[in-house]
């Protein structure tokens, strides 16, 4: 076992370290600078000073070894663009915002969706089936920027009940949650429901109920444990996906998360910002796909008895 | 010499449109007796997150729009009776000397930071001689350039106490510019001018400017806190000079950066101002009287020019049969949704000279040409034969290998791209092919000389035609027009150095008439600001809901609410 986490640990170092890699000669390879739209018309020596100040002047190379030196010593350096933040402590400030909204949403939404699924399966092809159906289609098809101002016109503009925007207080999280947690039910549902309908037809389940176990007993304890299989995997992504895929969402709710904050710096050509937050995601994915590996064995004994091999 | 940077210009004009709010209402008590309101705020939204306070690195406009309010510089640019007016700011009092090189500002003794400590001179020359020096890496600093000595400065050829300001007391400020500006007074309304205090600056480090706390205010209102790409709030200075004469207690920014959320977040009345930029929202706010509707035509314009040194464009008949095609009204309507104005001069009408608006002494010269070429009988097309026989390529337009650059590739562009294929085919019979490319290749391709026809938006940031006409001289050549002309270079220095106002007024218009006249570029439309304001908010100087002009940077000083 150990020695299975010592290897795991190490293919994560390899990793981060491409993607650094890769992500710094990407980003330079971009046309146009931190100086971006600005840089044609500024003075040439104006230019001049400011490249030096971040050391843009140096070749390319240098910065590169500069950039990782600074990586081995957990220093994602400044930003370039916002004058005395570094990057560390910009993303320590927006991930959480971010895991909050995100997590709130996806602990619901998959809670929510787990249920609808296993109705739907347990009610093949009868009304509460079409009815989750229907919900998971809407939830796979609506654009979030669509669902987003239509929650805000009906909660905001015509009811008045909630801020159409904002960040602070617990009530300007209740929309996000609702808009974000909405793709969240839809996934589960039907990932849930055809997951169940395959468990249902194992010769396993039809041994409990040959034993004469409860059906309660059977969905809860068979039926559902072994269903959630799939969840898991795409449950590992979407918790990476809550401190990164929210984008829209944060930005048409005006909130301060990691999402919005790593698109705009990509815009805006900040070097830095853009390097730590890329590595920060990567290396949230692999701890991510550790952990669900884990969970795994937890549920499966097969995988377990096959990774004890 | 100054040069233009976009952003900065836009900057101010944004600054400007958050700025703004209000109108007068008719629905409430307090509106109908003018009574203010006892509580006094404002709520309005910023588009992004401000970079940074610092005044001597900040470049974004968010940043600008938020100092503008809690910082004071020596004037402060404001309308008054619908005409530009330096207020005092800092100085209460200023003069010039006779060659226009030396300006005075006599500072009011009376002036003091949020914290107590009285401003001075001193504060101002360590402001400037901080973003000349190489070593700050200033973004901004080229509004500093006139002034003796920045450029050596800059280079680290003369140490940052040579650059030409001085405190002559603690009260009096001396500036020597390198050549005469008439126009220097108001330049000096740039955050760049704002004044520095090196203790703060000394005990921050990097920080500075970075947080609501390390930094220190001498303008109308105070950031008292500033949640990072959330919100704002400003609270009233009261140790502002002037803080008699400021009415709102707060002002509530939020960062609002998607056009449909800040719709709604108006309609629902979580915000007090809007500015909008479709044509279907204009149509819908316009048509709801409840709000005042505010328009500013901007001192930025969109333009397309041509490359002089193409083969092709080389030849002025053919430059001009493709500026002479464009019908600019047809343009604003089709392509700008009706949201800019048509321009026929190189000078946007935002701009004056001693309070004469330059376009107004000029004319229309793109409207005379085309009346000239229809009195020859002549029409477009039959130019561009012409030119395309002097330079040998036939005389069948269809066969004209010609492209156009736009520097996007989203749906506007693609639309607008079509336009001037459309158009060209139709008046020209040219098959105009396009080249789409984002603003960093594009730009690439200008300076190497690797286009023919390009559009682009250029704007000024304070009220002089020279800021417009400098970027089309031989040595600055900021469109990449590599188009030179000795005259034109000699009357946009003798209009900028000129005190006598006619005769700069005089060297501007002749040295647009050659620009104009040799079509190196076409002037498409100019950029409006579309603001739409609450009807409880109402400006003391510059009422809500009538025409605006562009280039003053009141703040929220002057607002107010009535009728809330």
């Amino acid at each position: 076992m150990a020695k299975y986490v010592v290897k795991r640990i190490c293919y994560m170092l390899l990793t981060l370290f491409t993607v650094a890699s890769i992500t710094f000669f990407l980003m330079r390879s971009i046309p146009g600078d931190p100086l971006a739209s600005m840089a044609k018309t500024l003075p040439e020596q104006t230019k001049e000073n400011f490249y030096a100040k971040y050391g843009l002047d140096q070749p390319l190379y240098k910065q590169y070894f500069k950039y990782m030196e600074g990586l081995v010593h957990l220093d994602l350096g400044e930003s370039i663009l916002y004058a005395g933040r570094s990057v560390t402590s910009e993303i320590a400030r927006t991930s959480p915002v971010s895991g909050m909204v995100g997590g709130t949403a996806l602990i619901i939404g998959t809670f929510i969706g787990v249920c609808l699924g296993m109705v739907a399966a347990l009610k093949k092809n009868r009304w509460p089936d079409y009815v989750v159906m229907f919900i998971a289609i809407l939830g796979a098809t609506i654009p979030v920027f669509v669902l987003a101002s239509l929650m805000q016109y009906v909660f905001a503009v015509q009811l008045g009940w909630l801020p159409a925007s904002g960040w602070g207080k617990p009530v300007h999280m209740v929309l996000p949650v609702i808009v974000l947690g909405f793709g969240s039910v839809a996934t589960y549902a039907r990932y849930i429901k055809s997951s169940m309908l395959d468990t249902l037809g194992q010769d396993y389940v039809l041994t409990a109920r040959a034993k004469g176990l409860s059906e309660r007993a059977v969905i809860l304890k068979h039926v559902l444990r072994n269903s959630l299989l799939p969840a898991v995997t795409i449950f590992s992504s979407s918790i990476v996906g809550v401190f990164t895929g929210a984008f829209v969402t944060e930005k048409m709710f005006s909130i301060p998360g990691i999402g919005l904050y790593y698109v705009s710096s990509i815009n805006n050509n900040d070097y830095t910002m853009v390097m730590g937050t890329t590595v920060f995601y990567a290396a949230l994915f692999i701890i991510m796909q550790l952990v669900v590996d884990f969970v795994y064995m937890i549920l499966d004994p097969r995988i377990r008895i096959a990774s004890d091999r | 010499m100054k040069k233009r940077v976009l952003s900065i210009l836009m900057a101010g004009a944004l600054a400007l449109a958050l700025t703004a709010c209000g109108g007068g209402g008719s629905d409430s008590k307090n509106a109908e007796s003018g009574e203010k309101d006892s509580e006094q705020y404002i709520n309005t939204y910023l588009y992004a997150e401000p970079t940074t306070m610092d005044p001597s690195l900040r470049s974004d406009q968010y940043s600008s729009e938020i100092l503008i309010s809690t910082m004071e510089g020596l004037i402060r640019m404001e309308q008054r009776d619908g005409e530009y007016e330096a207020e005092p700011g800092d100085a209460e009092s200023w003069e010039t000397s006779e060659d226009g090189k030396v300006w005075t500002f006599h500072l009011g003794e009376d002036r003091k930071w949020s914290d107590g400590e009285p401003v001075t001179a001193d504060q101002y020359v360590y402001s400037l001689r901080r973003s000349a020096d190489p070593a700050t890496g200033c973004p901004n600093s080229y509004f500093v350039t006139p002034i003796l000595n920045y450029d050596a400065v800059s280079t680290g050829e003369m140490a940052p106490d040579q650059l030409g300001v001085k405190a002559v007391d603690e009260h009096t400020l001396e500036i020597t510019l390198t050549n005469p500006m008439p126009s220097f007074l108001e330049s000096t309304d740039a955050s760049v001018f704002y004044p520095q205090r090196e203790d703060i600056v000394k005990e921050y480090g990097d920080q500075y400017g970075a947080d609501a706390e390390k930094f220190v205010y001498n303008g109308p209102f105070t950031i008292s806190e500033w949640v990072h790409n959330s919100s704002m709030k400003l609270v009233k200075n009261e140790q502002y000079w002037d803080s008699d004469n400021v009415d709102l207690e707060t002002v509530n920014y939020q960062i609002m950066a998607d056009a449909s959320t800040i719709a709604n977040a108006y309609d629902s009345g979580q915000i007090d101002t809007i500015d909008i930029s479709s044509e279907e929202e204009l149509q819908k706010y316009e048509a709801d009287d409840s709000n005042k509707y505010t328009k500013i035509s901007g001192g930025s314009i969109v333009f397309q020019f041509y490359n002089t040194t193409d083969k092709t464009f080389s030849n002025q008949n053919i430059r001009k049969a493709f500026t002479l095609a464009i019908d600019q009204e047809d343009m604003n309507e089709m392509g700008f949704g009706n949201l800019r104005e048509p321009l026929y001069g190189w000078i946007a009408p935002a701009f004056s000279v001693d309070g004469k608006s330059m376009r107004d002494a000029a004319g229309d010269p793109l409207k005379d040409r085309k009346a000239e070429l229809e009195k020859e009988g002549k029409t477009p097309k039959d130019v561009l034969i012409e030119g395309m026989e002097e330079l040998g390529l036939g005389s069948d337009p269809s066969k004209l290998d010609v492209t156009y650059s736009l520097a996007g590739t989203d749906d506007w562009y693609r639309t607008f791209g079509e336009y001037l294929q459309q158009v060209y085919k139709d008046e020209l019979g040219v098959n105009l092919k396009i080249d789409f490319t984002e603003w960093g290749i594009f730009s690439d391709n200008l300076a190497n000389g690797n286009y023919q026809i390009g559009f682009m938006s250029w704007g000024a940031y304070f009220n002089d035609p020279y800021d417009m006409l400098s970027i089309n001289m031989t040595d600055f050549n900021q469109i990449s027009t590599n188009w030179s002309n000795p005259e034109y270079d000699r009357l946009c220095v003798a209009g900028a150095t000129e005190m006598d106002a006619d005769k700069r007024m005089d060297d501007y218009v002749q040295a647009e008439k050659i620009l104009m006249e040799n079509d190196v570029i076409c002037p498409l439309a100019t950029s409006v600001e579309h603001k739409f304001t609450k009807s409880y908010v109402h400006d003391k100087y510059e009422e809500y809901g009538e025409e605006r002009l562009y280039f003053i940077h009141p703040g929220w000083k002057n607002v107010y609410t009535s009728g809330r």
